[in-house]
């Protein structure tokens, strides 16, 4: 694959610490496109060996409006079915640079390891110090290690060293979308975190053409009805679910994208500073960048006051546990206020009851959306790899659009017909 | 004249570094950019902007806007960015001259936090 990927899939073997290469070949693209289309391929080849499989999407890290998706495929431990999750924020476009466009990781390792990801070179470290920090302090403690801040971390908490069901693969210090439990497959695999960097280069089979093309839908999103779209409550709202504003406006720092995602899906709250302090705080941890919308719906249907959600939800992000199902299961449970659900973290249960019905991560699935239509979206967003929330609300990038400049960003006819078939494989539909 | 930047608007979304990266290497690549929303402090959710001109490098940041003249001592009290060092080594922003409709950054910005000074 010469255009718009890194052409190596890396494979490895966390048993027998063997690390293989592949090329992505085009005849897979032609018939997976990329994505979930791939790493649902990928997980079908190594099902034996219970893999866990990290793939880009065709469009990911590229000028294309919302490009920051990557995705974690694997069989979730909470539905036992094989299942996708997002990776946004700038996990999803390092993982492009970083010179592999898929990782298969397979097997399990005899004590605990990390895997180092950069400029195509994949190895399994070990490091005593990492098995039992929290996710914040694994995040820092590798990126001291490393010399560099701009590494992405993808990492589990004492939830996931506990292979717990309520367990979430982290980005860096934030939530992330993964709702299906992948956090207790990566602590089984003794596996702590992914550290990736990305410094490598994409070419484009018609580079004057593709980014004209990337323009005409930028310009066609910033024209469209959700442009003004600014922070997490205003994108509840535009999904059809109940208003977060008033509520957050007062915690609100600033409102913040993934990558060259036009719309700022995530909103930072300051929690330990003044919200509206515009030089640079003196505070090390001021607050949390909130990106997923569920918990704090069902949080504040608890009654909690928006500081106390955001502070729970900043301890289930250390925890590396998933927000959405500690907030279901605390109302279960009764525990109405922060000190009751933060000294329960630790003991709460699953199986998580938000992991959905469909492969996909319902990280999205919020408001009064159509299922078909979302499943749809969702599986579209997560093969050319789209931020799936922006992807909701931006028709503008029509799947004819996504084709077009695929193939002209490849030099591979990809057709309408083969998006169905990736789709319908994906979605069992 | 050169660029303006709001970085109080700014998303850090990184579309900005990406175009330019494109203006320099006609793929995608982020090394080379002249710009770019810097990232290092996410904890504390301090972001700024960088742009690497002729003969300066401008830091955009929400207290202000900060030029140092490249070659000139700065600071030695001051705490150094980690992205600083790999700007200096970069081609200086030429506002995108080989392109008909103006610098790419402009163009990318999804929030118009970019504009000609």
């Amino acid at each position: 694959m010469e255009y718009l990927a890194s052409n190596k899939i890396g494979i490895v073997d966390l048993t027998t610490r063997e690390i293989l290469e592949e090329e992505l070949e085009d005849d897979l693209v032609l018939e997976k496109i990329g994505g979930v289309g791939i790493t649902r391929s990928l997980y079908d080849r190594f099902a034996d060996e219970d893999p866990v499989i990290l793939g880009t999407g065709l469009l990911t890290g590229s000028l294309v409006p919302g490009s920051a998706l990557s995705v974690i495929t694997a069989k979730s431990p909470v539905t036992g079915r094989v299942s996708h999750a997002p990776l946004t924020l700038d996990a999803g476009m390092e993982l492009k640079y970083s010179g592999f466009d898929y990782l298969v990781i397979k097997g399990a390792a005899v004590k605990p390891v990390y895997l180092w990801v950069h400029d195509g070179i994949l190895d399994i470290n070990e490091d005593n110090d990492l098995w039992g920090k929290d996710v914040w302090a694994a995040t820092d403690h590798i990126r001291s290690l490393m010399g560099d801040d701009l590494i992405q971390v993808l990492g589990i908490g004492e939830a996931g060293e506990r292979a717990s069901d309520l367990a979430q693969i982290c980005i860096n210090y934030w939530q992330s979308g993964d709702r299906m439990g992948f956090g207790g497959l990566l602590g089984k695999k003794q596996l702590k975190l992914i550290a990736i960097r990305g410094m490598g280069l994409l070419e484009i089979a018609e580079p004057e053409e593709f980014v004209e093309h990337c323009a005409g839908l930028l310009s066609a999103v910033k024209s469209g009805g959700a442009a003004k779209i600014r922070g997490i409550a205003a994108m509840a709202a535009a999904l059809g679910a109940p208003d977060l504003d008033d509520w957050l406006k007062p915690l609100t720092h600033k409102h913040m994208a993934c990558f060259n995602t036009p719309l700022p899906t995530n909103t930072f709250v300051f929690l330990d500073e003044d919200p509206a302090l515009l030089k640079e705080t003196t505070v090390a941890e001021p607050g949390f960048l909130l990106t997923d919308i569920s918990p704090l719906l069902k949080l504040k249907r608890l009654g909690l006051p928006a500081a106390d959600a955001c502070r729970i939800l900043r301890e289930c992000a250390k925890r590396g546990m998933d927000g959405a199902a500690v907030a279901e299961l605390s109302e279960k449970a009764g525990l109405k206020d922060m000190g009751a659900i933060q000294g329960a973290l630790s003991t709460l249960k699953g199986p998580a009851p938000t992991a959905g019905e469909t492969a996909f991560s319902p990280w999205a699935a919020i408001g009064n959306q159509d299922p078909a239509t979302w499943l749809r979206r969702q599986a579209v967003a997560y093969i050319f790899g789209l931020d799936p929330v922006f992807a909701l609300i931006a028709p503008e990038l029509t799947e004819e659009k996504l084709l077009d400049i695929a193939s002209i960003g490849t030099e591979l006819e990809l057709t309408s017909e083969t998006l169905d078939e990736v789709v319908a494989h994906i979605t069992g539909s | 004249m050169g660029l303006k930047i709001d970085v109080l608007t700014c998303t850090a979304c990184m579309a900005c570094e990406l175009a330019c990266g494109y203006h320099r290497d006609d793929a995608f690549a982020l090394l080379s950019s002249c710009i770019m929303p810097y990232r290092a402090k996410e904890k504390k959710n301090y972001v700024g902007v960088m742009l690497k001109e002729e003969d300066s490098l401008v830091a955009a940041r929400p207290e202000g806007l900060e030029i140092n003249r490249i070659g000139e001592q700065q600071d030695p009290e001051k705490e150094a960015d980690a992205s600083a060092k790999p700007m200096l080594l970069r081609e200086a922003c030429d506002l995108c001259e080989d392109v008909d409709d103006g610098p790419l950054c402009i163009k990318f910005c999804p929030v118009n936090a970019i504009s000609m000074d």
